[in-house]
């Protein structure tokens, strides 16, 4: 949303600096996205009066004499008559007309923001005429999309020499607001409710100017809302012609219209967008001829309901909708001739044949209306307001208004208003005592009370008892926070001391070290924490062996990348391997701590899914000829060790079985136990895997379950104390290391012993295993 | 291998069989040609799995009970040097540490979690428009990644609740990873961290809330700072507020630089009360923050993809 500053100011009086109103609306009312100087955008754009207008045949141009005033711009020379000499290619350049003139050396408005702005100068047309500067167009300026013809200036207005921003007020700031911070807030998407809390911030009464009137209801056409809750307040309001409005000269409202990033296109159209962007209240207008001609009927018969399935209506845009079963219709005797509160249709649109209007001012459920806004992909000014929920206590007075702005042309006919259930003014029971409580404030009741009612609120006083009560547009205040937030908002939360509460003692969560510690861990031992997506690709899952149907899948996915949620971390590892492997890195090992979700996993008792919290390793070169199992096992051997983790690895007796193991080769893994608890598994990966990803031939991992660990660790070492007598054992046997390791544990009892190396001769099939023996 | 030979033949014999199209007369070609190609290509795709099954048939087995391989040296770690924590991590360790130091418990954020949590406790209406703003992604079932670690503030308060029944207050930071429907580019990730702040007691005010959030970054930045407020909109705080910390030192802050931190509020009276906490006996505050941010922040890194990349020439600047 833009906000014209020129046109706040119009209503509310601003007695501090523009840099100091800038910083107190983003600390008191809604942050402000960037604010445009348009302080020097019309520099050197004068008001001027064209004297004499000559056609030159055969072309489109027409030499002009201008009368500038008393401007005097270097190198532009007068004539005789003190006229200065301008080509105008715009048909509708006569004499005696007021127009504005870019002045050589000036920067044309429009192009402002471009990269080389075009400074307009002296030029010879036509191989004779000298021309010093332009007469504009409305899209020249920036102030409309008109290039048919030059802006026509009532010459009641200005005179000559005057400058072209100080007659339409455009030396200007707009302050660009974000929206979505306001999401509450719909009466603040109206200028004078901006206004309002413009003057709340600023400690100032706000007195409000009343923009309209309600009319007495003839509800001489009909009105039928069907749904209850789609729509709290629906006048209309028929125009019916007796003149025709002249659209000739430029206005200061065309200025407005432009400022907030619209534009003007004509007087109905005009009237309607402006008096939206003063009050928040979007108008529509249908021809009145055409929407009696749709629904077959004799008099209008409004009737507002939501879409049947597959019903179609063309919109303005002539583009066709389907239509969903929560859009709100409005329809003539049933016949769909709008989407309300989003477009009109293009069977009862305005056009320059129209007699008579019927002026729609109605609210409509924000609910549906952001459905249809989101299902049809329509961004209109006019459907961001509805969809804050306008509030309905001034469709009447807003209609007439618009109805006054066309007087010239129209005059009202009939007034009929459906609003079944008009909603109560909320009233909050609060305490001085309980605001300053909640805010850490010591605000007395005098200000409290005046700063609530700068901003038109209702406030009994008793004692410290306040009984507040909230104008008709604030559709939001209902418990004492709300009212609690107004104050402390309006008098500024940078008002309030910070303040440490009481000193607190916390828990350890011994989770947490766990993790803090592996990582210690983990990066001593060289290796390196990543972090991969929840989200995998069905592909992922299918390349490794689990099955997809295991996994959540996201309806709404980014991309088929990111559709299934994992089942285990390995598998994300293998892909960042491949990645890794690619850049290249020679070796590494990868790890991640990380929850997954599986549906076998089932619901915990909130019906949440189970999660499983689960440590991933890949250890990868590419080149490297030995066995990569053993460095796998290394790292989650010594990592359970550091941790005082006794664990047992066993061979894997034929297929995997668990989730996490599907991309291990059984062969090549042995499944890790923690006496009889099984805690993940180590190995190598499956030959159809590693060519799936693509991975050098030296690769393996593991997958272990971190709250098994957790369960189990210890923080205490085991520390041994006394001297110690080392030796080395070698055994020749066929038998497998745990098996052998078995025997010489019972010819050593109580030794420690660690592995040495394995060697086996060429043709021989005993080996020799080396152990390390401390007693 | 025996059956692969035998999906092989059959394979020969549709090629064959696929031949005698033109010997059809032309208006059941196309009939014809449509069923053969449907079983060549579930045969293709049978042979494809075959093959893959006999790639992991040819293994040779190890002695997974041993600690290097035969004829191998004994395997060693990759040197220190090479060794690093991620990022992210390191600094939501650090983050919670200086909470743990003010007194403030910690837990963990769930990562699948329900429209409940998500919305419905935090006083969310239903079908309101200000769920949209969250860009959830769901599961087929209506399970949501959650889009914000406020998605643990109901389970923290009934998980603390019984500190308000012996006197003390809750004070509890809750870290997580959070998910939004959001195209990635340099600033943006529809994956990140977020760290959630919770205070409930009798007596706390909003002038606590400054005063702690205050003290959390003249810790985390080593230095006073100013701090400054916006008004904001959260259905699950109110008053809702936006804050914003003078640009530190360290970042090379000038005088008038701003960096906005973190969303807070008072906590809504209903999300109180939806977990069995009185909201006329207690109120409390609480706050989220990105932590991706700070880091990028810290380290002056323009690109918020890095993070989730796995890129070890990233990663390995971070031991």
């Amino acid at each position: 949303m833009r906000i014209s500053l020129n046109w706040l100011k119009k209503y509310v009086k601003i007695p501090v600096s523009n840099d100091e109103l800038v910083r107190l609306i983003g600390a008191r009312l809604v942050e402000v996205e960037e604010v445009i100087d348009e302080t020097h955008k019309y520099d050197n754009i004068f008001i001027v009066k064209v004297e004499h207008a000559e056609k030159i045949p055969d072309t489109h141009l027409t030499l002009c004499k201008i009368n500038v005033g008393n401007i005097e711009i270097p190198k532009v020379e007068k004539d005789a008559d003190g006229l200065v000499q301008v080509m105008c290619g715009a048909p509708n350049v006569h004499e005696c007309m007021m127009a504005a003139w870019i002045a050589p050396g000036a920067i044309v408005p429009a192009s402002i923001h471009e990269d080389a702005p075009f400074v307009i100068g002296k030029r010879t047309m036509l191989k004779k005429y000298e021309s010093n500067g332009m007469l504009a167009a409305a899209d020249e300026l920036d102030l409309g999309d008109d290039h048919e013809g030059i802006i026509e200036i009532e010459p009641d207005t200005a005179k000559p020499g005057m400058r072209f921003a100080d007659v339409f007020e455009l030396n200007d700031l707009i302050l660009d607001i974000e929206n979505k911070s306001l999401t509450h807030r719909p009466d603040t998407f109206g200028l004078i409710g901006f206004a309002r809390e413009v003057a709340g911030i600023l400690g100032k009464q706000f007195e409000c100017e009343n923009i309209g009137n309600d009319l007495s209801v003839d509800n001489s056409i009909e009105i039928e809302i069907k749904e209850e809750n789609i729509c709290e307040r629906y006048t209309a309001l028929v125009l019916k012609k007796h003149g025709e409005i002249k659209k000739k000269y430029f206005t200061w409202m065309d200025t407005i219209l432009a400022k907030s990033g619209m534009r003007p296109v004509d007087p109905i159209v005009d009237a309607t967008n402006y008096l939206m962007l003063l009050t928040g209240q979007p108008l529509h207008a249908f021809d009145y001829d055409k929407f009696i001609k749709v629904g077959k009927s004799d008099k209008p018969k409004i009737i507002v309901r939501l879409a049947r399935k597959g019903e179609k209506l063309t919109l303005l845009d002539d583009k066709e909708v389907i239509l969903n079963e929560n859009d709100i219709l409005i329809t003539s005797n049933d016949v769909p001739v709008a989407m309300a509160g989003a477009m009109g249709g293009k069977s009862t649109m305005i056009d320059e044949n129209t007699k008579n209007i019927i002026l729609e001012s109605a609210t409509f459920s924000l609910y549906n209306l952001r459905k249809t806004q989101m299902a049809h992909g329509i961004f209109s000014e006019a459907i961001t307001r509805f969809t804050k929920g306008q509030p309905p206590y001034q469709t009447m007075r807003v209609a007439e208004a618009c109805a006054e702005m066309l007087k010239e042309g129209f005059k009202v006919s009939a007034v009929a208003d459906a609003y079944p259930v008009p909603p109560k003014n909320n009233v909050v029971k609060i305490t001085t005592y309980e605001i300053n409580n909640l805010l850490g404030t010591k605000y007395n009741k005098d200000l409290i009370v005046k700063t609530l009612k700068n901003v038109n609120f209702e406030v009994d006083v008793d004692g410290d008892n306040l009984e507040v009560m909230a104008p008709e547009w604030r559709t939001d205040i209902y418990i004492k926070e709300d009212i609690i937030e107004e104050v402390g908002r309006l008098l500024g939360y940078d008002n309030i001391e910070p303040v440490l509460p009481l000193h607190l003692t916390a828990e350890k969560n011994p989770i947490l070290e766990m993790k803090q510690k592996i990582r210690e861990i983990m990066a001593r031992f060289g290796a390196n924490e990543v972090l991969t997506y929840s989200f995998v690709s069905g592909k992922l899952l299918e390349k490794v062996g689990q099955d997809s149907k295991n996994s959540y899948r996201i309806i709404n996915s980014i991309s088929p990348e990111l559709q299934y949620v994992r089942q285990s971390i390995v598998p994300s590892l293998l892909d960042k391997t491949y990645v890794n492997e690619k850049l290249p890195v020679e070796r590494f090992a990868i790890y991640e701590m990380n929850d997954v979700y599986r549906k076998d996993l089932g619901m915990t008792d909130e019906n949440v899914p189970v999660e499983k919290f689960s440590l991933g390793l890949v250890v990868a070169e590419r080149k490297n000829d030995e066995t990569a199992f053993y460095k796998a096992k290394k790292y989650v051997a010594k990592l359970f060790e550091e941790l005082n983790v006794e664990v047992e690895f066993l061979p894997i007796s034929n297929k995997a079985k668990q989730v996490e193991e599907k991309p291990f080769e059984p062969k090549r893994s042995a499944e890790i136990f923690i006496g009889d608890e099984y805690i993940g598994i180590v190995g190598e990966f499956r030959n159809s895997v590693k060519a799936e990803f693509k991975l050098a031939p030296y690769v393996a991992g593991f997958e272990i379950d971190m709250e098994i660990l957790f369960k189990h660790m210890s923080k205490d070492k085991k520390i041994k104390l006394g001297s110690k007598k080392k030796e080395d054992l070698t055994v020749t046997t066929d038998k497998s290391y745990a098996e052998t390791l078995k025997q010489v544990q019972k010819q050593n009892p109580g030794a420690q012993i660690t592995p040495g190396t394995i060697y086996q001769a060429e043709g021989q099939k005993s080996k020799n295993i080396t152990f390390h023996i401390t007693k | 291998m025996k059956e692969l030979e035998q999906l092989k033949q059959e394979l020969k014999k549709i090629n064959i069989e696929a031949a005698g199209v033109k010997n059809l007369p032309v208006e059941k070609r196309a009939e014809f040609g449509r069923k053969i190609n449907q079983k060549k290509q579930e045969l293709l795709s049978k042979i494809a799995v075959a093959e893959k099954a006999l790639l992991d048939v040819e293994v040779e087995p190890i002695d997974v009970t041993a600690w290097s391989g035969v004829n191998e040296k004994m395997p060693e770690f990759y040197p220190t040097e090479l060794g690093s924590k991620h990022p992210l991590m390191s600094e939501i360790d650090h983050v919670v540490e200086i909470y743990q130091m003010m007194g403030f418990d910690v837990m963990e954020s769930r990562q699948l979690d329900d429209e409940f949590h998500m919305f419905d406790s935090l006083n969310f209406a239903k079908e309101h428009p200000a769920r949209d703003g969250y860009d959830t992604f769901r599961t087929e079932e209506g399970l949501i990644p959650p889009a914000h670690t406020s998605t643990m503030e109901h389970r923290a308060l009934k998980k603390f609740k019984y500190k308000l029944e012996r006197g003390e207050p809750i004070a509890v930071v809750i870290p997580g990873r959070v998910y939004r429907n959001e195209d990635v580019d340099a600033t943006h990730e529809h994956t990140f961290y977020q760290c959630e702040g919770m205070f409930v007691s009798k007596d706390c005010t909003l002038g606590n809330m400054l005063g702690v959030l205050r003290e959390f970054f003249e810790r985390y930045y080593e230095q006073k700072l100013e701090i400054r407020t916006q008004p904001g909109y959260f259905p699950f705080t109110e008053p809702s507020v936006e804050l914003l910390i003078e640009k530190p030192k360290a970042l090379g802050g000038k005088k008038g630089d701003w960096l906005e931190m973190l969303g807070c509020g008072m906590t809504h009276p209903n999300v109180l009360k939806m977990a069995g906490i009185d909201p006329t006996v207690y109120h409390g505050f609480a706050w989220g923050g990105g932590i991706e941010r700070l880091v990028l922040l810290k380290y002056a890194l323009g690109d918020i993809r890095f993070f989730e990349s796995g890129n070890l020439n990233f990663l390995r600047e971070f031991n």
